[in-house]
Order: structure tokens, then sequence, then C-alpha cells
């Protein structure tokens, strides 16, 4: 009987749950799919050839959050914020300095082996992938690494690489291919094992848009079966259209954690005034910060066209600072928006402010 | 000083590619290695000898022989296959690219890179001599060290030019690196290093002429046996003809590479 | 299938298919012993006696060494710069299993640098290629090759632990060409050089390689004082215990290793970066 990760057939889940017990079983502690308990991770970097200097980075700080099974949790932060050192913790690929993490009920550092059973991993990018051999020889690999029964490997492998639209390539070498079949091919990895929780880091940076698309849609469908799914990423609207849940971190730590209707609501009181015009300098973009009542604002300054976004609580009453400011310059447009996910992050992390503080 | 001037292209393409070559090696690492393998290289050879000597089957002076010609061919390494692949590092780093896309003019670039190299192979040559004479036995009382000296300099500098010229076809391929391990090998049998070109097949004999090493091995061992400077140099003559050639084939290489390069636009993985 | 066993196998597929992909890599591994092996043959053709096959038995020894050396020196480094060791870590496999696989190719392509030396030396120097006792031959051949992927796996594990793999294996090649004892007994190497020598498990397995196809060996003399004349046969198993012992050391340390290079690599983040 095939059995199929993306079956309807409930007779098929339910014989798969019961044939395929590794992967359903549980850890002690299992109330949570992941526990993350004050990580620390320090890294110590040395830097010269012949004087070496060695100095410490701090990666992660005090981080500690739970995801639920079944959810779909979000961690957003710049680059460099510690998410994908996250990742790799929970996964096993790296020791943290201090601190514990639980994964499906297993400790990261003390049952390595269960956790890696169980979970799916998928980093993305151009590396990560055996280039001089073909994408069905990578997962064929990768599916006896994992233990996947012999006698759904090949059908497995096959419904993966024809659901992400691999499969008539998928004897050509992994180096032909494009960025996006390369991330795809990530994806039919991370699941080779049909894992009960999978971790992404960034899955749909670099992708085209009807690709990407595609790609929350099966993350939706993931946990539309049952699956928990931890996702990093740092297009905010990706973030608010997927995560039940989102935890914001920056430089190490956490500075929020919130459905984001919650993490909105830290930035209503504030409206977002976006100006598009002109003939806008850096200088004048400067003078804005000096106004009084505004809290933050951030330019895209091009060739052929400036945008202006203004957080402040004035609302329309900066209308006439903004007037004032930009009299040399042209003003096309001018819109006062309600704040959305991503001015709240930006918020949180370009400010000094942390979740919990006063408004 | 103009900026562009051979000169000081020549001085900062040298103490780049010392840089280049520290960046991953510790310099303890890197003279262990360099002493391990010259003497690894010559003692294997020596203990051949040895046991052709033990069962009879040759000449003492056998010994002599063999230490002296590979203590000569131990600057290949630093020459042939540093040169080659530097030129490799280039392509698979990426460099090539820019550095093509500077106005500097190559061949200074090219000979300064080299000339680090040329001197690292005499100081190979130096550290083999001494194995020769004191963990061998090999004796140095009749050398001419003025002769000595010249041969070994010249040798270097020829065979950097080889290096250029292996390393200027091997652009072509994808991995410059096979090259510079086959071309620095096969000296081992074509250069007279362990046994006379005589005792290769006749047709075979023919290719160790192409080598600047064939002669400079020949006339190395002339000078430790008292030659002077006048008598070797014919063979300093012909070696240097040949490195001459070389480098204006390797530079000639270089050239039509670029020039292929820029219409295809395609350096990095040709 | 158990699963380490399944492990291995797969990992030694992915080996050959890479091999298949670039053969050219395989020069840089075997050209040494190649070349080494053509000038030991010009020399001893100037002499009496199955020299060539003697020449010819060592270079295929070099011939496994080097591709052992360069390639399992270099398996997890290869590992890293295609960005999969992070990846190969987070399976639940053993990286000792899947780095076995590797070595194990690697020590199986080395044979072929053996068997084109046979050839050229057949053809080129026409060197008579018979062996004494075919059977005892092809045993001491595959033994001495797993003894070769055990050291391959001790090399694989300590040069991710140093910072320059790259000059450890261009800096060792020769020196076991020597130590070995692949082309010239031991005997004549200085005394203090003959442990380095005994615990090189393929020092004894080319020993009884000799001993198979007829020749004189190093250790033939010293066993045969011990156990008494004629019992060349008992002589070939007694270096082929011995070759198995340390091979099983070789495995012991190797596990340890290991072990040691996981933990180290994943507490300070170098699975990513070398």
């Amino acid at each position: 009987m095939l059995i199929s990760l993306f079956s309807e057939d409930t007779e098929a889940r339910r014989a798969q749950t019961m044939t395929a017990k590794v992967n359903t079983t549980r850890g002690s502690a299992s109330e949570k799919a992941v526990v993350a308990e004050h990580l620390n991770k320090l890294f110590k970097v040395t830097k010269g050839t012949l004087r070496r200097t060695k100095s410490q980075v701090v990666a992660l700080k005090d981080v500690s959050f739970e995801v639920d099974y079944g959810e779909l949790f979000g961690l957003v932060g710049p680059n460099g914020a510690g998410k994908t050192t996250t990742i790799k913790i929970l996964t096993t690929m790296l020791i943290p300095t201090s601190g514990r993490a639980t994964v499906l009920g297993y400790d990261v550092q003390k049952e390595v082996t269960r956790v890696r059973e169980r979970i799916g991993i998928v980093l993305g990018g151009e590396r990560g992938l055996y280039t001089r051999v073909s994408a069905l020889d990578n997962l064929r690999y990768f599916a006896d690494l994992y233990g996947v029964p012999v006698n759904v490997r090949n059908s497995r492998i096959k419904e993966l690489l024809q659901f992400m639209g691999l499969w008539d390539r998928a004897k050509d070498r992994v180096e032909t291919y494009s960025k996006g079949m390369k991330q795809r091919l990530h994806l039919a990895r991370g699941l080779i094992n049909d894992p009960q929780i999978i971790f992404l880091d960034e899955p749909t940076i670099g992708l085209d848009p009807e690709i990407a698309r595609d790609t929350r849609d099966l993350i939706r469908k993931l946990v539309e079966k049952g699956k928990t799914v931890l996702l990093t990423t740092h297009y905010m609207f990706e973030a608010d259209q997927l995560c039940q849940r989102v935890a914001v971190i920056r430089n190490g730590e956490i500075v929020a954690l919130d459905t984001p209707s919650g993490l909105k609501k830290y930035v209503m009181d504030t409206s977002v005034v976006e100006v598009e015009g002109f003939g806008i300098t850096e200088n004048e973009v400067a003078k804005f910060k000096e106004v009084a009542g505004v809290l933050a604002v951030s330019a895209d300054l091009s060739e052929n066209k400036q945008v202006l976004k203004i957080q402040t609580p004035k609302g329309s009453e900066i209308i006439s600072d903004v007037q004032q400011i930009l009299k040399n310059s042209r003003i096309y447009d001018l819109k006062i928006k309600e704040p959305t996910l991503e001015d709240a992050y930006l918020r949180l992390v370009e400010g000094s402010v942390k979740e919990g503080s006063a408004r | 000083m103009n900026l562009l001037s051979p000169f000081r292209i020549f001085l900062s393409s040298a103490v780049f590619s010392f840089r280049a070559q520290f960046n991953w090696l510790y310099p303890p690492m890197w003279l262990t290695m360099k002493l391990a393998m010259t003497l690894s290289q010559m003692a294997f050879f020596v203990f051949v000898g040895q046991f052709l000597l033990a069962t009879g089957n040759a000449r003492p002076d056998i010994i002599a022989y063999i230490a002296i010609g590979n203590a000569i061919m131990a600057m290949s390494w630093n020459t042939v296959f540093a040169v080659v692949n530097i030129t490799g590092d280039d392509k698979w780093g990426g460099t090539l690219t820019l550095l093509l896309a500077t106005p500097a003019p190559r061949l200074p670039l090219f000979i300064g890179r080299a000339m680090l190299h040329v001197f690292d192979g005499m100081l190979s040559v130096a550290i083999s001599f001494v194995f020769a004479v004191f963990l061998f036995g090999v004796n140095f009382g009749s050398t001419n060290a003025l002769a000595l000296l010249v041969v070994v300099f010249l040798t270097a500098f020829t065979m950097a030019g080889f290096g250029l010229l292996i390393g200027g076809f091997s652009f072509y391929f994808r991995d410059p690196m096979v090259f510079a391990n086959i071309f620095t090998f096969i000296l081992l049998i074509f250069c007279g290093v362990n046994f006379p070109i005589q005792a290769l097949p006749q047709p075979l004999q023919y290719i160790s002429y192409i080598f600047p090493l064939t002669y400079g091995i020949d006339a190395g061992r002339k000078a430790i046996g008292g030659a002077t400077l006048i008598d070797i140099s014919p063979l300093l003559g012909q070696m240097l003809i040949v490195g001459f050639i070389s480098i204006i084939l390797g530079y000639i290489f270089f050239q039509s590479f670029e020039r292929a390069a820029r219409k295809t636009g395609r350096i990095e993985a040709v | 299938m158990p699963q380490p066993l399944r492990v291995i196998y797969s990992a030694f597929r992915l080996a050959m298919l890479h091999w298949i992909a670039d053969p050219q890599w395989v020069i840089p591994n075997v050209i040494a012993p190649f070349v080494f092996t053509f000038v030991a043959l010009t020399l001893f053709k100037q002499a009496t006696g199955p020299f060539g096959l003697y020449a010819v038995l060592g270079g295929g020894m070099m011939g496994m060494w080097g591709n052992t050396l360069y390639a399992s020196g270099f398996a997890i480094s290869f590992e890293k710069w295609q960005g999969t060791l992070e990846e190969v870590v987070a399976t639940p496999a053993n990286l000792l299993h899947v780095i076995t696989g590797r070595s194990v190719s690697n020590a199986l392509l080395g044979l072929t640098n053996m068997i084109a030396i046979l050839v050229i030396a057949a053809m080129v120097f026409r060197v008579p290629l018979g062996v004494a006792n075919p059977v005892l031959f092809g045993i001491s051949m595959v033994l001495t090759l797993l003894s070769v992927s055990a050291l391959g796996l001790i090399f694989a594990s300590s040069f991710v632990l140093t910072r320059s793999a790259q000059v450890l294996t261009n800096g060792l090649e020769f020196p076991i060409y020597v130590v070995s004892g692949s082309m010239f007994p031991i005997a004549l190497l200085p005394f203090w050089l003959h442990p380095a020598s005994f615990i090189l498990g393929p020092t004894w397995g080319i020993d009884a390689i000799r001993i198979a196809a007829g020749q004189e060996s190093a250790s033939l003399q010293f066993w045969l004082n011990i156990i008494g004349p004629e019992k060349t046969f008992l002589a070939f198993w007694l270096d082929v215990s011995v070759m198995l012992l340390i091979t099983l050391a070789y495995l012991v340390i190797a596990a340890y290793l290991f072990k040691m290079v996981e933990t180290k690599s994943r507490r300070d983040g170098s699975l990513e970066h070398a």
C-alpha cells in the first residue's frame, strides 16, 4: 500500500501511524513540541595570521520559548540576530553554552539520536546539497541516513520530487538546478523522513513570488496534517500570513513573543504616514527625526522616487510638518496607514523597547 | 613612483603571494612540511638505492647520484607546483576576473608572483643539501660553490618559468591542481633525478630536453664535482633558452586566455 | 540490513558516484605512487632477481595508501565545502559509519591504481607477474585494503581536529611511503624508525602479500627464526593476525576520535565552515 505524506486517506494515515512507531513516539516532557530554556551561546573568534587575537561573540542570550504541538511558530529578526543559531541548537547541530532545550520531549543534548530521527530540517541556500550528483541520489542518500524503511523509500522520494515539481529533472545533477529548484530540493529532503516537526530557516528567501507562494501553501498544508512547524524569516508579511505566534529576536535576545495581532497592538498607538515624493534628500529625512512626536523614520531613496515612512502618534497632525520640511520637493502621495507587523517589528528591532514595557 | 610601474607591481604581487600562502598555513607548520617532504622524498629513493647496493646491484656512487638529483629537484614543489597553483587559486577563488579587470601590465604581475617561489625553491634545495651531507654522507668536498649557487638560482628561475607555462595552459581546464601534480611528478622520471636519462627508452629521452631541470641537475652534479662556471656554461645556456621559451609561451597562453574569457564572458568555470 | 551497514553502503555508493563524476581527481592521489614505481622499476631493471614484482607490489601498496591518505584526509573537509556536513551530522546516522563508507571506496580506488601499475609494468618493463599462492594473495590484498581504510578513518577525524588538514595530507604522504617499507625492506631504515613501521597495519599487510607472492619479505626470516624453518604458511597468518589486531586498534581509536570531532564541531559551530 502506498503511504503518502499528502494523502487524504485517513485509513492510510492510521496505518502509517501504527507502522511507523519511531516517528510518533514522544519523550517524557512531551506537553510541548519545543521547549527552549535559557539558551545561551557564545562563540570564540580568532583573527589574524601571525598575531592571533581572540574574542567572544554572544550569539544568544537567555532565549526561552515554547511551541505547541501542531503550531506554526515564527522566529523573526534581522540578519545576525540569532535565528539560525536557535534553529541549529534545536536541531542538534550546535551545542548551547548553557541552558537546555527539548524537542518532542527529548533533550537535544542528552537524547540526540531520538531528536534527529523525528525532525526535519530545511536550512536551504546554495550549499548543503551534493551538487555533482542527481537530486534522486541526494534524496536516496539522506533517506538511507535517516533509516527510511526501504519499502517506502523509493515511492516517497518520487512523491516528494513530483510534488516539488522536480521529478522530470530528478536524474540531472544538482549543479544544473536553479536557485529555486535547489530550495525545493532542500524542502523535499527536509520531509524525507516524514518528521513530526519541521524546522525551516528562511524557506522563501530568494524564491520567485509564485514559488514562494506555493512554498507557503505547502507549509500551511503540513500544519493542517498535524505537523508542527518552526520557521524563521525576515519577511514580516510572511510571518503575519502564516504564523500563529511570532517571537522577535534581536541581538540574540527575544524582545517580544505574541500572536501577530498581539504584536501589532503594540504599535497601535502610532500610525504610519507614508509619503511618496521626488526630490527628497537625506537632509530632509534627518529633519524629520528631530520633529517632536516622531518615533521612527525609514526612507527608501531611489533615483526616481522616494518613499518615507514616519511612525508617529500624531496622526494627521504631522501633515503640516511634512509640508514644511518637504517644501522644496514634490509630494505625489500621502497615506496614513494602520500599523502592520512590519512596523511593530521595526519598532522592536530598531527602537530600544522590549515587549511589556510601558507604551 | 608611477602607480602602475612594473617594479611596483612586481614587488606588491610578490608580497601578496607570500601573504596568500600564509593565510591558511602557520609558519611552523609550513616549515615542518617543507622539511618532512624534502627529506622523505630523498630518503625514499636513497633507500631504494641502498637496497640495490645491498643486493650487489649497483655502484657505490649511486647514493650520491640519487641524493643530489633529489636535492635539486626539491625546488620543483616551490616553483612548478606552487606557481601553477597560484593561478589555480585565482581562478577558483574568483579573484581572477577582478585581477584581469585591472589595467596593470601582466608580465611584471606574474613574474612578481613567481619570484617568491624561486627563493623559496632555493631554500628547499639548500635544506636538501644539508640532509644529503649529514644524513646520507654525500661528499661536497670538491664543490665549486659559486658555480653551484648560479646553477641553483638559474634552475629555480627557469623552472618557475616552466610553472608559468603549465599554469597558463591549465587555465583552459577545470582543475589546474591536477596539472600541477602531473607536471611536478613526471620530473622524477624525465630529468635524470634518480637515473641518467639514457636509462629511458630512446623516444622518451627527447622529452627530457624540454624541462629546464634536466640541464640544471646535470650542471649541479658537475659543479659539486668541481666544475667551473665556464665548464657548465653550455648547459646553463641551453637551460636559459628553454626557460625563456617557457615564459614567453606561458605569457602567450595567459593573454589568449584573457582574450577568450573576455569574448565568452566565462572565466571562473571554464 | 542493519542500519549501520546500510549507512556504510549508502556512503560508499555516494562516494563512488562522486568519483565517477570527477574521475580526474584520482590523479593527484595516485600520481606519486605511480611515478615512484616507474622510477623504482627503472632502477631495478639493472638488477638480477624478482625485483620487478617487488616494485609492482610495493607500488600497488603505495597506490592504496596515497589514495586513502588524500581522499580520507579530505573526507570531512569535503563535506564542509559542500555545506553538507551539518545536514549529515543532524541525521540519526553515526558519522563514523558515514565516513567508513567513503573510506572503503577510497581504498578500493587505490586498488585500481595497483592494476594500472601492474599493466604498465607488464607491458613496458616486461615484468613477469606470477604469484606463488593466488588464494592467500587475494586474502592478504583484501585484508590490507581494510586495514588501510581503517587508517583512513583516523586521518579523516584527526585532520578535522587540526587546522591544517591540507598541510598534513601533503606532508604525510612521502614519509609514509618511506616508513611502510613498500619499496625496500624496513631493515634498511635506521632502528629508531622501526617502531613507526610496526604500528602501521599495512606494513604487515605488504609483508603478507609478499609472502603469498612467493617473495622474500622483511619479516619472513624473523618469524621463521621463531617458529622454525619451512613454515612459510604460518608466517603468513602471523603477519595477517598482527595486521588485524592493529586494524582493530585503529577502529577503536577512530570511533573515539569521531565522537570528539562531532562534539567539538557542534560546540564551536565549525560544522558549517572550516
